[in-house]
């Protein structure tokens, strides 16, 4: 076990250098950069600070030097450099944003659960009655439902109907209350499709094993069917969804990057998306990278934590 | 006893009627034992005609305004769905608009099963350095959310259709290898196989003749997840106004930030466009599960693969 963990932890980095190239080389292989979004955006290019920009940014630099510089930067002071556009320090910018999109990631995966759980074991428990279709027709209709079209939806209407506005402008913990109702709003949305992807999964694991021999014992001994779900089925049919979280992990952060655009909550993902519009670049890769370190390290927590709870299971 | 029909049929005269015999009647079962799925396949059909003969049910050119219309018109006999702030016909602007989900969606399917069921088979079949090789790339592309991925394949190439068909496979793809890899490394140690194997069968023959058949099943569940979930990636990343062309008739392309700040005057320009997004998506989601429960029933409902 501890050797897993071990060779896993070494595979991190490895895995992140690759990534690292890949979104270097994507990114220099961009038409046009920050210098040309800079010296020409009246529609007038201007060769002379085109030159400039380019120097001042060191993008006339060897590519590889310059991979080499970044990555140097990252690995030796945890130094994600200076935006393109604004010439501002990319770690100070991340350090404020990396903990919003954090917060709606946390909220949720806890709202997915608290969603998927109740409603697959209800499923299973009653399976073939009316109350499971009802649950499972909405299952199916949380992962359908465009999770941006919801949210364009709840912005809009009760703002239209009734003039309140469900989304508030951006506030920090100053005003806890509404931080937290701004950041809850788009963390359920994006649960609704992990929700329906959990419930769907709890169910048939339930189902499975429901039919199974040790639950027809606990019942022929007379156990209450209560007990005999919460304590004989319930238990075993949660381990199927620790194969699932990972991934649960990186929907929820691209979910996060639509919310953030529709909500204007100044997390990674409006901070990528602004990037885009003006080739930088460099905001980019340190998204990117800090996604999939992000995602690493908890698929990780993930698969030790399963070791943990299922005894079988030996690395 | 045997008929006369029975016993041709088994000699393989008349195979042609008797294969059509079986295929309908194979379709009466799935409509009488799957409803939601039928309906879900109907539902389908109908979008693939309707985007197909887009130009002939009563629709303009979607991106021409209209000069006789007003801006924002609420929806009448005129224009079903309304028109928008440059005077388009909503009604014409859906139907044309189904056009490059849907194209997506199939197209992404068809890359992305193509090219898991290739590296499935090396990886699981030849192994060593092959399966280590092939799994490292799967976890660098499953580290990156696809949406970013996305994002970096618009701006370094471009955002055509077939670019977004590409990346969304790219972002696929190693899904449905994990999916494979497991199954052509049990097949790998069956019997037959190795029966194969003793009688001198080469590599080659034995992935394509005795391995690949076996993961039909698993190759059509994987495709019925991939459509609805390619579909809304595409939507996801075009409503950001990242994906497709900016004027392109799409679903997700009208109800992104172009046409945001109208929403609140006309509730036409929201609920169409993304009405029929959610209903594409839903259907394909019915048929699948549908279709998951004919082929296996013990994948039911799971909703993983």
């Amino acid at each position: 076990m501890q050797a897993y963990i071990i060779r896993r932890l070494l595979l991190v980095p490895f895995t992140l250098v690759l990534i690292s190239i890949i979104v270097f080389i994507f990114m220099r292989a961009v038409p046009g950069d920050a210098a040309d979004v800079r010296c020409g955006a009246a529609g007038n290019f201007d060769q002379q600070c085109f030159d400039v920009v380019r120097e001042e940014l060191g993008l006339n630099e060897n590519k590889v030097n310059q991979y080499f510089k970044w990555l140097g930067d990252i690995v030796l002071r945890g130094d994600f450099g200076y935006s393109l556009s604004q010439r501002a320090h990319i770690n100070e910018e991340l350090g404020k944003r990396i903990w919003n999109t954090a917060q709606i990631g946390l909220l949720s995966i806890a709202f997915t659960l608290l969603i998927g759980i109740p409603v697959g074991a209800v499923s299973a428990v009653r399976s073939g009655t009316m109350s499971d279709y009802v649950l499972r027709f909405l299952a199916v209709m949380g992962l359908s439902v465009p999770n941006f079209w919801i949210a364009t939806l709840v912005v809009i209407f009760p703002a239209v109907w009734w003039g309140t506005r469900v989304a508030p402008d951006w506030v920090g913990w100053e005003e806890p209350l509404t931080h937290l109702q701004i950041l809850a709003i788009p963390a359920f949305i994006i649960a609704l499709a992990g929700g329906g992807t959990i419930a769907r999964i709890v169910r048939s694991s339930m189902l499975e094993v429901l039919r199974s021999d040790q639950v027809r014992t606990a019942r022929a001994k007379g156990l209450r069917e209560s007990v005999v779900v919460s304590r004989h089925v319930f238990r075993p049919s949660m381990i199927a969804l620790f194969t699932i979280i990972g991934l649960q992990f990186s929907l929820v952060l691209g979910g996060s990057v639509i919310m953030e655009s529709i909500f204007n909550i100044p997390g990674m993902g409006l901070w990528v998306i602004s990037a885009v519009g003006e080739r930088d670049f460099m905001i980019i890769q340190a998204v990117v990278v800090v996604f999939a370190t992000w995602f690493l390290l908890i698929t990780l927590l993930v698969d030790v934590a399963y070791a943990w709870v299922d005894p079988r299971i030996r690395y | 006893m045997t008929t006369a029909e029975e016993v041709a049929g088994s000699l393989g005269l008349e195979a042609r009627p008797n294969a059509a015999r079986r295929a309908l009647t194979a379709l009466f079962r799935f409509v009488r034992t799957q409803p939601l799925g039928t309906v879900g396949a109907i539902i389908i059909i109908v979008m693939i005609v309707c985007s197909v003969f887009a130009g002939q049910l009563n629709t303009v050119d979607p991106k021409t305004s209209i000069r006789e219309a007003s801006a924002l018109d609420a929806p009448s006999g005129d224009h079903f769905f309304g028109t928008d702030r440059s005077r388009r016909d909503v009604w014409s602007r859906v139907l044309y608009g189904g056009r490059p989900t849907l194209t997506i969606g199939f197209g992404a399917v068809a890359v992305t099963i193509a090219a898991a069921v290739i590296l499935a088979l090396a990886a699981g079949f030849l192994g060593g350095l092959v399966d280590i090789i092939i799994s490292r790339l799967i976890e660098i592309i499953i580290a990156v959310p696809g949406i970013l991925w996305l994002l970096m394949f618009t701006t370094a190439i471009d955002r055509s259709v077939q670019t977004l068909v590409f990346s969304i496979a790219f972002t696929f793809t190693p899904i449905a290898i994990r999916l494979f890899r497991g199954n052509v490394i049990q097949e790998r140690s069956v019997t037959y196989v190795e029966a194969a194997r003793v009688i001198g069968a080469s590599g080659g023959r034995i992935m394509f003749r005795h391995i690949l058949p076996n993961l039909a099943p698993l190759v059509i569940v994987a495709a019925s997840i991939t459509i609805p979930a390619a579909m809304l990636t595409e939507a996801g990343i075009t409503f950001l106004g990242l994906g497709l062309e900016p004027g392109t008739p799409s679903w997700a392309q009208d109800l992104g930030p172009s046409n945001r700040p109208f929403f609140r005057l006309a509730w036409w320009l929201v609920i169409f466009p993304g009405a029929a997004l959610a209903l594409a998506v839903l259907a394909f989601n019915f048929f699948g599960d549908s279709v998951r429960d004919v082929l296996d029933p013990r994948l039911r409902g799971s909703g993983l693969i």
